[in-house]
């Protein structure tokens, strides 16, 4: 099984020290470069000629200059080179109408930022996952 | 024998003649009664005398002088022949110069026009309409309702005044104690928004500080587990505690102040269902304290469906939290229908409202704070023997609120607590 190469668009720092910290001994995913907010995701995007260096997934913070996380959902959503990507949105305050305005827009996961190390796994877990599940089999 | 028939022919003559006076009376009666004469003349022992209707005249004349309104009549050519005192007062002219003069002289100019339309309109159909007269140096509005009359001696056109100053006054004040509510009102929902507002970006701002601390003194927990003297990790045990607890409460305030929002949305919802969906939430604590439930039948009502679902919780969570050290839980959810929105309301198979008692064998409390346990941050308990924000209770007397209901709370000491829901079954629509 190939190691999932995973895009972290994240303007705190420490949150993406976090990231960096619990995930990058897992041996089942790539951590690529991070990013900063929505319009650097598409600039990665467009700028990465190499499908080798394309993202099995993308992890948006909500809560980013610029572009949002909602905000740059949907305008993946749109993209027909992009739409297939599985999408994750995260937030420190996930109330109810973030998890279904997420859902509705095409999210593959919605959640609360974890606050542990092991909730940091069970995120990469589930993503994993679904990435599985929708891989051609 | 003779005289006595005699008699009885006489009577019956006295009769007749009696019987055609009174068909005469009833003539008369009938013909002042139209207005067909004016005046009677009766033959009677000391010749003819005169009966004229003057008395009934004069009663109209006292009532047309002492009523409210100004009450004129105008010739032809809207030359006032005659009006009450009461117009003359309206005007503020004595009346001996208000009769011989064109009533238009004495209506505003920018009303002149709509008078002279007014007039001639009146002559084939009673009109009424808004003018201004002068009066004195101000302007009076007044209402004019217009009839032509006729009688023997020609058509005069009458008219009655009736005097819109104080009316329009009190719409005056009204319309500007209107526009002053609409003011105050639109000024209470800016505030509002900003206070939810402020609630919403408080909330979500202080979470972010909060889970920082969590997950760096997890951190310092995991990493640095062996340095730390064991007193410290306490400390730090404090920290994450407390984090915790503001977490909660952060949580709490900000689901509290979103209800001040006005969500009224309502759909038909199982609540039989939510409890059930509920239950399986809380499996595991109910596993853990060996708790009973019994769900009785639950209706379908009308409700917002979130909103509901977090008044169960927290009446449900409070009858795990509050139970006996040493007694398992018996919890019972059961409803009733009911025929008024009352909780005293006699039960009614169909009736428009459903009361849904959720009782529990826990500790209770004193029936004195029934209701002040419904109060924002009300706690009858230290956080330290049972944890909590005191916002749960809070949260759902405002939810019933918005759903038109009534929450009410029975207890006593070591009693166990009932909570009655009172709900409509539906919601009107606004």
């Amino acid at each position: 099984m190939n190691a999932k190469k995973i895009l972290l668009a994240e303007d705190d720092f420490d949150d993406q020290q976090f990231f960096y910290d619990f995930l990058h001994k897992r041996e089942d995913v790539i951590l690529l470069p991070m990013v900063e907010n929505g319009e650097e995701v598409f600039e990665y995007l467009m700028s990465t000629a190499n499908q080798a260096e394309m993202p099995d997934a993308i992890i948006l913070d909500q809560n980013m200059p610029r572009q949002n996380g909602l905000q740059t959902l949907q305008l993946l959503k749109k993209n027909l080179q992009f739409a297939h990507i599985p999408i994750v949105l995260y937030s420190t305050y996930a109330d109810e109408s973030f998890f279904t305005r997420s859902a509705a827009h095409g999210a593959t996961l919605v959640m609360a930022k974890p606050a542990t190390p092991d909730g940091y796994h069970k995120m990469i877990d589930a993503l994993i996952e679904a990435i599985q599940s929708h891989e051609p089999k | 024998m003779e005289t006595r028939s005699k008699t009885i022919e006489e009577l019956n003559a006295e009769l007749e003649e009696l019987q055609h006076q009174l068909f005469e009376a009833n003539e008369t009666i009938d013909a002042i009664r139209t207005g067909q004469i004016d005046a009677i003349v009766v033959q009677d022992q000391y010749g003819p005398q005169l009966y004229s209707l003057r008395s009934a005249d004069q009663a109209y004349r006292v009532f047309i002088e002492k009523m409210t309104e100004g009450a004129l009549t105008l010739n032809k050519v809207g030359i006032i022949l005659y009006c009450n005192s009461q117009f003359a007062h309206l005007v503020g002219k004595p009346l001996s110069n208000v009769i011989g003069i064109p009533f238009v002289d004495l209506v505003v100019t920018k009303h002149k026009k709509s008078f002279q339309d007014l007039f001639q309109r009146s002559w084939t159909k009673d009109s009424r309409q808004e003018i201004a007269l002068k009066a004195g140096k101000d302007s009076i509005v007044v209402q004019l309702s217009a009839a032509q009359l006729e009688f023997d001696d020609g058509k005069t056109m009458s008219m009655i005044v009736t005097d819109l100053t104080a009316q329009k006054k009190t719409q005056e004040l009204l319309e500007d104690t209107n526009l002053q509510l609409a003011r105050m009102n639109h000024a209470l929902e800016m505030s509002n928004h900003d206070l939810q507002q402020f609630a919403s970006v408080a909330s979500h701002d202080l979470q972010e500080p909060v889970r920082k601390i969590l997950i760096f003194s997890n951190l310092i927990k995991e990493r640095c587990n062996e340095d730390i003297p064991k007193e410290c990790g306490q400390y730090i045990d404090k920290i994450v505690g407390s984090a915790a607890r503001m977490k909660t409460l952060i949580i709490d305030v900000l689901n509290y102040s979103k209800l001040s929002a006005n969500q009224k949305e309502f759909h038909s919802v199982d609540l039989g269902a939510v409890v059930e969906e509920l239950l399986e939430d809380f499996e595991l604590i109910i596993k853990e304290k060996n708790a009973m439930v019994t769900v009785g039948n639950l209706p379908t009502i009308e409700v917002n469906k979130g909103q509901i679902r977090q008044v169960f919780q927290n009446i449900f969570s409070n009858a795990l939290k509050f139970s006996k050290e040493g007694i398992a839980p018996v919890i019972q959810i059961k409803a009733k229908r009911l025929k008024e929105k009352s909780f005293s309301s006699s039960q009614e198979a169909n009736g428009p409202f459903c009361l849904i008692s959720i009782k529990d064998n826990g500790i209770g409390f004193d029936e004195k704070y029934r209701n002040q346990i419904f109060a924002l941050f009300e706690r009858l308990h230290s956080k330290d023997s049972y944890e909590g924000t005191g916002i749960g209770l809070a949260i759902t007397k405002k939810i019933i609120e918005k759903h038109n209901g009534l929450v009410h709370a029975k207890s006593h000491p070591g009693g166990g607590a009932e909570f009655l829901l009172l709900l409509p079954i539906e919601q009107q629509n606004e």
